[in-house]
């Protein structure tokens, strides 16, 4: 488990992002507590890529801060600001193989070879990925591409984690383990995440706390029920479709005999 | 058919040079014999011991080729990164195609006055440098290629995951481009072992290389040590052909992997 120090609040005040003369972002504020994950939903194209990239450094934003905990990121390289950004795409660097893949960001930091070893090794145990060391990106599943992925970013203990959609490219079965997968190893490692999806079971799943975003603004909830109760969260309306399926209502389940004999 | 037609492309290649190798051995070969009478490695020898110095301008030929070719996969590397990046990419792209669209001699000729102002004509530095725009333009329009989508991911990944820039290029970007790198450094080093019309333009006569000695071989008549001559021009590009059909496998590889991830 990492320290609070390690992994400290993020503070995002009136962030703004203009890309081609288009305005992004609009002043986007928000807080994401120690050790939790906010989870973030919208629909394509609202900013949420815009908005993880400019927390990340990867883009340079107008005007706003970033801060996590005490400490002003935003006017640091991305290199220096501890945070991890995790594209949707699970890229693996196709000449390491996934042992190099996973030690990446411990090598750059000159830990010692047996520290090296030994945390790869563990990550890859809590990875369900031990016994594939030497395979290359290639050779291995999206699940376990995705997995490797994870492992990457977790094993190098950052003070952020950003998560841009990162099972949206995964079936169901898989999209399900990994988001338990991720669940339980922020927990047991005290991650302090930033999610963003346009899938609402996901965010459900895996928030802590919950924001909206649509056109380029955030509205941050106060707690889930606040989230669950708004109804441009979509969550009463997904509620009352799957309370409508369950209890047998033939026009939502589409088991009535018309259907039945079409 | 086809092994027909593989023996024909076959007899097309390797005739020639069978020819060559002929000529340089051949003490007496004269008409109509079908092959010569008496093969011995005499030529060589008067090659090397001719008070031309042949060695040193092998030597030299060689240097000048490995030096262009490192500066231009170097400096080429590098454009075609900011080139990659750059608003108007396609009309700087078209512009560095200028140096083929017109004739060597021409731009020679262009280049020779500039570089009797500059005191540059007559100097090996200026040879190399003439024969650099050609290499450098051929670089860029190769390695920028390598800068798609999917290289800028990496590379903002590893500059997530904390390596600093010096990392990212020795970590990521050349391991990365490893096989095309070669195969640049290959085909730069080509043109300017083959260059004959620069050598003759800017060197003034005054930089002796390996293609100016074989053509004043062949104007004085002796079609022996021209052969001779040419062998070792040819021996360089064959030999690197052999290492870089190796490179042109593991591009194709790396091609297929990329292909694969995604």
């Amino acid at each position: 488990m990492t320290t609070d120090a390690s992994s400290p609040t993020l503070r995002v005040d009136r962030l703004g992002v203009q890309l081609g003369g288009q305005v992004i972002l609009h002043d986007v504020s928000f807080v994401v507590d120690v050790h939790t994950t906010m989870a973030v939903i919208g629909a394509s194209g609202c900013g949420k890529t815009t908005l993880l990239r400019a927390i990340a450094g990867l883009l340079t934003p107008a005007h706003g801060e970033v801060k996590l905990g005490a400490r002003r990121v935003d006017l640091l390289a991305p290199n220096r600001r501890g945070i991890v950004y995790l594209n949707q795409e699970p890229l693996l660097f196709p000449h390491l193989d996934l042992f190099e893949n996973i030690a990446f960001g411990l090598r750059l930091r000159r830990l010692p070879e047996r520290q090296v070893r030994e945390r790869v090794a563990e990550m890859l145990v809590q990875l369900e990925l031990d016994g594939m060391e030497r395979r290359h990106a290639h050779a291995l599943s999206g699940g376990q591409r995705q997995r490797a992925a994870f492992g990457r970013a977790l094993v190098v203990e950052p003070a952020l984690l950003l998560l841009d959609e990162p099972f949206s490219n995964l079936d169901p079965d898989t999209r399900t383990s990994m988001q338990d997968l991720f669940k339980q190893l922020a927990r047991r490692r005290g991650i302090t995440a930033l999610l963003v999806t346009h899938d609402l079971k996901e965010s459900m799943r895996m928030g802590d706390s919950f924001a909206m975003m649509r056109g380029g603004r955030v509205h941050a909830y106060a707690d889930r029920k606040a989230f669950c109760a708004d109804p441009a969260s979509g969550v009463e309306r997904e509620a009352a479709f799957w309370q409508a399926f369950t209890s047998g209502d033939a026009q939502v389940s589409g088991c009535d005999a018309r259907t039945a004999d079409s | 058919m086809r092994r027909a037609l593989a023996w024909i492309l076959s007899g097309m290649l390797v005739l020639p040079l069978v020819l060559l190798v002929l000529l340089s051995l051949a003490r007496h070969w004269t008409w109509p014999a079908l092959l010569p009478a008496d093969l011995q490695l005499r030529q060589w020898r008067d090659l090397f011991a001719d008070a031309n110095g042949l060695g040193t301008v092998v030597l030299r030929s060689l240097g000048m080729g490995i030096g262009v070719a490192v500066a231009a996969t170097a400096l080429g590397f590098a454009s075609s990164r900011s080139l990659a990046r750059h608003a108007r990419q396609g009309r700087l792209l078209a512009l560095l195609h200028l140096p083929f669209a017109v004739s060597p001699v021409v731009l020679g000729v262009s280049l020779l006055y500039a570089f009797l102002r500059l005191h540059l004509a007559g100097h090996l530095l200026g040879v190399m440098l003439a024969q650099l725009v050609f290499a450098y333009a051929y670089a860029v329009i190769l390695l920028s290629g390598f800068w798609n989508p999917r290289a800028r991911s990496l590379e903002e990944l590893a500059s997530s995951l904390g390596a600093g820039r010096r990392q990212v290029w020795l970590h990521v970007l050349m391991p990365l481009a490893r096989p095309l790198l070669g195969v640049c450094l290959f085909q730069t080093f080509l043109i300017s072992w083959f260059d004959y019309a620069l050598v003759l333009l800017i060197g003034s006569g005054q930089v002796a290389t390996l293609t100016i000695t074989l053509y004043q071989y062949f104007s004085s008549g002796d079609i022996r040590l021209a052969a001779t001559c040419a062998l070792l021009l040819l021996a360089p590009p064959l030999l690197a052909l052999g290492l870089n059909q190796q490179l042109l496998s593991a591009t194709i590889v790396t091609h297929l992997e990329a292909h694969d991830d995604d």
